[in-house]
């Protein structure tokens, strides 16, 4: 009998083929899952397949479920730099959603213009959705995760209040949204529009600023090792404070291109789950942000997926409980890279 | 007057219920020292066993049991992913809920909007139940009120607080190599305590949709999973305290139903996101009046650090 030997210390692209492999393997579980279920696993795949990439339509609608997830994948992989979870990103995301409804439905000005102030709004939204979460986590110590959750639920009841009552165009009879916000983002190709080009340049101008500024090594820092990090004189709650405040804002975005670039007009369930899959994608991505933009394509084809096997009785549900399913086997896989078996490790060299 | 108070007390009993026995399971499961994130989603997995099981045989106990079995068994594959495998716990933790929901709004699809076929009837204690207010708030419920309320708080506190066995498992949730070099087997209560904690979840979802709804519908558990952890927290993770902030936030439920019954000017989305403002409230408020309430109230010292008995 021989027993597991843990290591110290992982190579990089053992890591990353760790991740892989505890996605395949938590997708070949689902195949299974599915297949006993009485699926026809290899057709679903390859309509999953073809309704992301057969052409160029498919390939817009997979690029419209792409552009919010590489935000709120973002959004959340900021806090994980610092070491923080913002599990808040559907709340912040309804929240620059609203901010960005709210001012395109006031005020009237010149339509290049009124995008910036959307998009100013839509941000500052996210990150006064986040604000008291992330005083009370900078400042007081107190549990973020817990707090930025369960403002979702405020936020969600929020909408749902506005596009059924103050905010409500009476001339919809059957569903109950807005008026039409009155400004369009341009159009990239066919739908899909700008949001993505904002969304990958995002992250990489926040890889740079993570990787090579100053504010982005102490950040890095504080993520590392706190203590280390107040020791060596760096203002650590307030990075936690300005590290949440981006995370906000960056998921308030998100949600003000959706409504904006999307749906064009607020109303509930707007977001596709958007904020809690950022969280997934995040992880996915290791809390790198260049890293998230391979991960929201997978979320996004996952998603889709869900989208385009609804003929066949499958729901957004099952999707969910898959991608469920992967993050459990990422995390498992995490620990498990760390082990080796002796024998095949290490040879005795006396 | 006298008929809404005694309304909003039986109701605030009703709701409460469910975040008792979540709050009690997290107690455990924190006490020795893991944090378990996928209450939501061991309620969402309780609650439609539940439901399923009393469609096939409408007996309630049953479908109580088929909750606590269920969530049992997930909570299992939870403590094998973090105590075994000592994975992220805030990672599996969030894969519970999104999986353990997600599978339960797939799998309950058919149920959805139907009354549950058995649930929890309530009985009237005689004579006990003529008492003004409190006679039909309290002697008038079901008797899974009274195991809630009663035998489980005082079970969890009499183990925890008064017997050797809770000294050890408190010890591995504050310091897992001491309590290792006693001889306190670490892994295996953990383990073990992790997964019954996760029952206690499994069972707030079945009595959720048995006795308190009672029916299933997609998101019926409305983050009551996440209150229950942070009433945890800010109960400092003792099983009384948790059970009086239960109470605590059933008051603030029914409050939210009479001012909708009543037609209250505070629109109805104002009322129902009280619970949830107040949770935040709850977290932070106490903490800024005062520090030291912050360490009386701390937490287990390992907790959310998974024991590596070779790094101690």
């Amino acid at each position: 009998m021989f027993r597991f030997h843990r290591v110290e210390s992982i190579k990089p692209w053992t890591i990353i083929a760790t991740r892989v492999i505890s996605v395949v393997a938590a997708l070949a579980l689902g195949a299974l899952l599915f297949a006993a279920a009485g699926y026809d696993v290899p057709r679903l795949a390859g309509d999953v397949m073809r309704g992301s990439f057969d052409n160029m339509f498919a390939l817009e609608d997979l690029g419209l479920l792409v552009s919010p997830l590489i935000l709120t994948g973002l959004a959340a992989a900021v806090t994980l730099r610092i070491g923080l979870w913002n599990i808040g990103g559907e709340g912040q995301f309804y929240a620059g959603a609203i901010a960005a409804t709210v001012i395109g439905l006031e005020i009237h000005a010149d339509p290049a213009l009124m995008l910036v102030v959307l998009g100013a709004g839509g941000f500052l939204g996210g990150a006064l959705w986040i604000l008291i979460p992330a005083l009370a986590r900078a400042y007081l110590a107190v549990d973020e995760i817990i707090t930025t959750l369960l403002l979702n639920f405020v936020a969600i009841l929020f909408v749902n209040y506005l596009s059924t009552g103050p905010l409500r165009d009476p001339g919809q009879a059957v569903t109950s949204a807005t008026a039409r916000i009155p400004y369009d983002i341009p159009t990239l190709v066919g739908d899909l529009h700008w949001g993505l080009g904002v969304a990958v340049a995002l992250a990489i101008v926040i890889a740079l600023i993570l990787a090579y500024s100053r504010w982005g090594y102490e950040v890095r820092l504080a993520g590392a090792n706190r203590f280390a990090a107040h020791y060596a004189g760096i203002p650590v709650p307030r990075r936690l404070l300005q590290t949440m405040l981006l995370s906000g804002g960056i998921a308030g975005l998100a949600g003000m291109l959706e409504v904006t670039g999307t749906v064009h007009r607020l109303q509930g369930g707007i977001s596709n789950n958007f904020g809690y899959l950022g969280v997934m994608v995040a992880v996915l991505a290791g809390g790198q942000p260049i890293g998230v933009l391979p991960a929201a394509v997978l979320m996004g084809i996952i998603l889709n997926g869900g989208i385009v096997l609804q003929s066949y009785g499958v729901s957004i549900y099952q999707v969910l409980a898959l991608t469920g399913l992967i993050l459990l086997f990422i995390a498992v896989g995490e620990q498990l890279a760390y082990y080796r078996i002796p024998h095949m490790a290490q040879r005795p060299t006396r | 007057m006298i008929e809404l108070i005694t309304g909003v007390l039986a109701t605030a009993l009703l709701a409460g219920g469910v975040l008792v026995l979540g709050a009690l399971g997290e107690v455990l499961s924190q006490r020795v020292g893991v944090f378990n994130l996928g209450l939501e989603g061991l309620m969402a997995l309780g609650g439609v066993s539940a439901i399923i099981t009393v469609a096939h045989v409408p007996n309630a106990p049953l479908g109580m049991l088929a909750a606590i079995i269920v969530g049992l068994f997930a909570g299992a594959i939870f403590s094998g992913a973090v105590v075994l495998a000592r994975a992220n716990q805030t990672l599996c933790g969030l894969a519970l809920t999104i999986a353990g929901s997600g599978l339960a709004s797939s799998i309950g699809q058919s149920y959805s909007g139907q009354p549950a076929k058995a649930i929890f009837n309530t009985v009237s204690v005689p004579y006990l139940s003529d008492l003004p207010i409190v006679g039909r708030a309290i002697f008038s419920q079901s008797p899974l009120i009274y195991v809630i309320w009663i035998a489980l708080p005082v079970a969890l506190h009499w183990l925890l607080f008064k017997t050797r066995h809770g000294i050890n498992l408190r010890a591995v949730g504050e310091n897992p190599a001491a309590a290792d070099a006693a001889g306190v087997p670490v892994t295996l209560i953990r383990f073990c305590y992790v997964t019954i904690g996760a029952g206690f979840a499994g069972a707030a979802g079945g009595y959720l949709t048995l006795a308190f709804v009672p029916s299933w519908s997609d998101g019926i558990t409305g983050g009551r999973g996440w209150i229950a952890v942070a009433l945890v927290i800010f109960a400092g993770y003792r099983p009384y305290s948790a059970t009086l902030g239960a109470f605590l936030f059933g008051l603030i439920t029914a409050l939210g139903f009479v001012g909708q019954a009543r037609n209250w000017i505070i629109p109805p989305a104002f009322l129902s996101m009280l619970p949830y403002v107040v949770t935040i409230a709850c977290m932070i408020i106490p903490v800024i009046i005062s520090r030291r309430l912050q360490r009386r109230l701390a937490a287990p010292a390992a907790l959310g650090v998974p024991y590596f008995r070779d790094q101690r």
